[in-house]
């Protein structure tokens, strides 16, 4: 327990409305999208990089655990205080400081929402691509810790490859600069792309910098309806092996087109084995001829149906149904946990066969989802946490696809990152020496070691 | 006792947080606990017995328009508004009501206290209410932006029947207190517009208020009465609908009163009945042939969707093609027209800095489309709408009012 003294130095520092402690409070940050709970001392809510080197001063001087939190949309417990301590939530510091449209760079403070940032750069034609599944609820600083990947991976690439600088607080309270606003930097070590997808337990990010792109002319959306799922997997190696490049290319399988058409009401085909959802942008011209050569890959594969969107409404509508499909499974049963593994591209059809063979040897249920352009698997599996048979029998199919994964050079997460969730998996794929080099870094930046406790590097299963 | 349907959702959140961007309460206030997940964690932990209702949990469940709009983007298809009410109702024994609304319950819930309040409302309170402090407000509603009370109650005004010679329709009329009492232009533009098409128009005297207000606080019992009555006054074979002009009427009638009643234990099977025959006016009008009785007015119009009529009733389209098929008139679209206006009832009185922030930037869409006048089928949002304009001169208007005011002369 936060002892009164050093609550009352956090209060003096945010005020006491932005000082939460009460039951509550407490029990409403003991979560975030995965399945397990922990209660924090206390929640801050900081408005600027002083206040947060200010608490993170008085959280180095009495030892306090400090964990980061954006919107808390993850899913593998990075944002929760797993050994206690105050959550320093960021979602009230959510300013875009600035857009340069001669420069194509934006800097934003961490807790603005993904979708409105990307929608405030659209309108100035420009275009953040790193689009998550979560991008209408996570955090830009979430994204950056997590390195989030998302829809766009396929032809964009992820928050990493869009970073070019930020500003960090260090837990001694040091407030330093990484990068800057160009896109070429080799001064010093990249430290901004080592902050990136270090799940907060390095250091707290409070401004960033990303550069953007010309905002496509176009965009074209297609959805392939197949009636086996193989067919499906087989037509997403063939795209990519062809050198064509989707913006987006998202399979599905039946469980999960018949949860998005419970909600949506779009008239999917709930009949079918499985389904595509692929974006294809650029130049009008361009998107025309790709489009065309998609769909016919697609038929030539096996598609019985390909069908074109006719209006960006349509567009709107299909995306935001994929975007629900997460919370849309839990129509079906009341907790969803997403496996993340991910493996070569050239592998997707295997992998979702071996998926279905695992699902069914130990009896539980999986929902297939995936980026499939990069491999990234996203097998869905359905359980209801109350039940404790169950949940060990999901514990061992999804221990047995980071097998699978880890057999064709894969990994253990493409983008949900390790928490507590892949922990123990995490010596599968890093090897002692790894392992040890990473301790080093997190001991340099957090000696005392009060920076997200209880995270990937010491979570014991 | 909350319904066994409700109490098991809650477990169907997987806290995936697609309800707290669009939710226009947490994002005046960005914590947890003012979002929906945040709350259906905490009625979730209240029902294991891991948490115990305080006062605090009673603010959070009170920070809440019941906009619903969490509810339609749930993907796992929480009834998250039904949920909050239920647990509103659960709690009212322990936690009460502030006086001031159970003053007004009870005035909404008897047949002879408001009359007789409101005679005295108009013969005092009208006149008082231009001495009141100019810079004086109830929310974030000055007071010079308050309606004045109608010369006469609209009921008054006209006679039970209202007979047409070929009758092309027969539909009873619910009038809701607000036409009733505050608004009687948008009651008489109704009327107008119904004979005008030949309709024939029962107006049932003694209505009582629809009760939502009451059971939307928790108060169900309270509202229990004027449920009964209403049901029995409407749930009619003989005619063709029943009209309501008030999109929060409207949501009462055609689906609150059926969840509440089962909720309670009690026969819903007349109130199912009746909710299939309400419609709103602005759906029952656009079964006849406008145009023929319409003759051009110039208004650039913009549209506000209230909560109870878009997400309570999902009428989108009917308002918008009623105002499209006056001629002269120009309807453009306000960006974000379905995110709610910060009325939410009582929530504007009790919680005036969140719902100045979500009026804002409301104001801000108006203002934006330069429109001359915004329509909108709520009175709710109509007060909070024309409360927050300042000296903009927009005006706010029911849609009726701009049909009735382009009716063609017989």
């Amino acid at each position: 327990m936060l002892n009164q003294e050093v609550l009352k130095k956090f209060a003096s520092i945010v005020g006491p409305e932005r000082c939460k402690t009460s039951p509550e409070d407490l029990l409403t940050y003991a979560y975030d999208a995965y399945v397990h709970e922990y209660l924090p001392d206390g929640v801050l809510f900081p408005r600027t990089a002083q206040e947060v080197s200010q608490i993170m001063k008085v959280a180095s001087a009495h030892n306090v655990f400090v964990t980061p939190r954006g919107a808390g949309s993850g899913l593998m417990a990075g944002a929760l205080a797993k050994q206690g301590g105050i959550i320093l939530c960021f979602t009230m510091m959510n300013r875009i400081l600035e857009i340069n449209t001669a420069n194509r760079y934006a800097v934003v403070e961490p807790g603005v929402v993904i979708s409105e940032f990307q929608k405030a750069v659209e309108k100035l034609n420009l275009f953040y691509p790193p689009d998550p599944g979560s991008a209408t609820v996570a955090t830009m600083g979430g994204a950056v810790v997590m390195n989030a990947g998302g829809m766009r991976g396929v032809k964009y690439g992820v928050t990493r490859d869009y970073l070019l600088g930020m500003e960090i607080v260090l837990p001694s309270g040091e407030v330093m600069n990484t990068g800057s606003r160009t896109s070429k930097d080799v001064t010093g070590y990249d430290l901004t792309r080592l902050i990136c997808g270090s799940e907060g337990t390095l250091a707290l990010v409070t401004k960033i910098i990303v550069r953007l792109l010309p905002k496509p002319k176009t965009k074209r959306t297609l959805l392939a309806i197949y009636n086996r799922i193989d067919d499906a997997g087989n037509t997403v190696a063939k795209i990519i092996e062809a050198g064509i490049i989707p913006a987006t290319l998202e399979l599905m399988d039946k469980m999960i087109i018949k949860a998005l058409e419970d909600f949506a009401h779009l008239g999917l085909p709930v009949d079918a084995e499985a389904l595509l959802l692929m974006d294809v942008d650029g130049d009008p011209e361009t998107v025309e001829k790709q489009a065309a050569l998609v769909a016919d890959f697609c038929r030539n594969q096996g598609a019985r149906d390909v069908r074109v969107s006719q209006s960006d409404k349509e567009n709107e509508q299909l995306w935001v149904a994929r975007r629900s499909a997460f919370g849309a499974v839990a129509r079906m049963r009341p907790t969803c946990v997403i496996e993340d593994a991910t493996v070569p591209v050239s592998y997707l059809t295997s992998a979702i066969k071996k998926v279905i063979e695992i699902a069914e040897r130990n009896r539980v249920q999986i929902a297939v989802l995936a980026h499939a352009g990069d491999g990234n698997l996203h097998p869905l599996v359905l359980c209801d946490e109350r039940d404790k048979d169950e949940m060990a029998r999901v514990e061992k199919a999804m221990g047995e696809i980071v097998d699978y994964a880890m057999s064709v050079g894969g990994t253990l997460s493409g983008e949900h990152g390790i928490g507590i969730a892949k922990a123990k998996y995490l010596p599968r794929q890093l090897s002692e020496t790894s392992l040890k080099m990473m301790r080093a870094i997190k001991k340099t930046f957090d000696p005392q070691g009060i920076l997200n406790p209880g995270s990937f590097l010491e979570h014991q299963a | 006792m909350i319904a066994e349907e409700l109490r098991e959702e809650v477990h169907n959140c997987i806290k995936c947080g697609l309800c707290m961007t669009p939710c226009p309460v947490y994002k005046q206030l960005y914590f947890e606990g003012a979002s929906p997940r945040g709350k259906v964690q905490l009625i979730k932990k209240i029902l294991e017995g891991k948490l115990e209702p305080s006062e605090n949990f009673h603010r959070l469940l009170f920070t809440c328009l019941l906009c619903e709009t969490c509810t339609v983007n749930c993907p796992s298809g929480l009834k998250v508004d039904r949920l909050m009410k239920a647990m509103r109702a659960e709690i009212l024994d322990q936690f009460g009501l502030r006086w001031q609304k159970k003053m007004l319950f009870n005035l909404l819930t008897s047949h002879r206290l408001l009359p007789f309040f409101l005679f005295w409302g108009r013969t005092l309170g009208n006149p008082l209410l231009s001495l009141l402090p100019k810079n004086g407000k109830v929310g974030t509603i000055p007071y010079s932006k308050f309606p004045r009370l109608n010369s006469k109650p609209l009921r008054n005004q006209y006679p039970e029947i209202i007979p047409a010679a070929e009758p092309k329709g027969r539909v009873l009329y619910f009038t809701g207190c607000a036409t009733h009492y505050l608004f009687e232009n948008v009651g008489r533009s109704v009327i107008d517009i119904l004979k005008r098409l030949g309709v024939e128009v029962l107006i049932p005297k003694e209505q009582m208020c629809c009760g939502l207000p009451i059971f939307l606080s928790g108060a169900r019992k309270m509202a229990l009465k004027n449920m009964q009555k209403n049901i029995e006054l409407f749930n009619r074979k003989d005619v063709d609908a029943v009209i309501v002009d008030c999109a929060t009427c409207g949501a009462a009638l055609k689906k609150e009163y059926t969840h509440i009643l089962e909720e309670m234990g009690e026969n819903a099977e007349a109130a199912r009945e009746l909710g299939r025959k309400v419609q709103d006016i602005s759906q029952y009008l656009l079964g006849f042939d406008l145009e023929k009785f319409l003759r051009p007015i110039k208004a650039r119009v913009t549209y506000h969707d209230p909560c109870h009529l878009l997400r309570s009733q999902g009428v989108k389209e009917e308002p918008r093609s009623l105002l499209k098929r006056i001629p002269g008139v120009e309807l453009v679209e306000m960006a974000g027209a379905d995110v709610c206006c910060g009325g939410g009832g009582t929530f504007q009185w009790e919680h005036p800095e969140v719902a100045s922030g979500i009026s804002g930037n409301k104001v801000q869409s108006i203002k934006e489309t330069r429109a001359s006048t915004v329509a909108s089928g709520c009175p709710g949002c109509r007060l909070q709408i024309h409360g927050n304009l300042g000296e903009e001169p927009i005006r706010v208007v029911h849609p009726v009012e701009l049909v009735a005011e382009a009716l063609l002369e017989k």
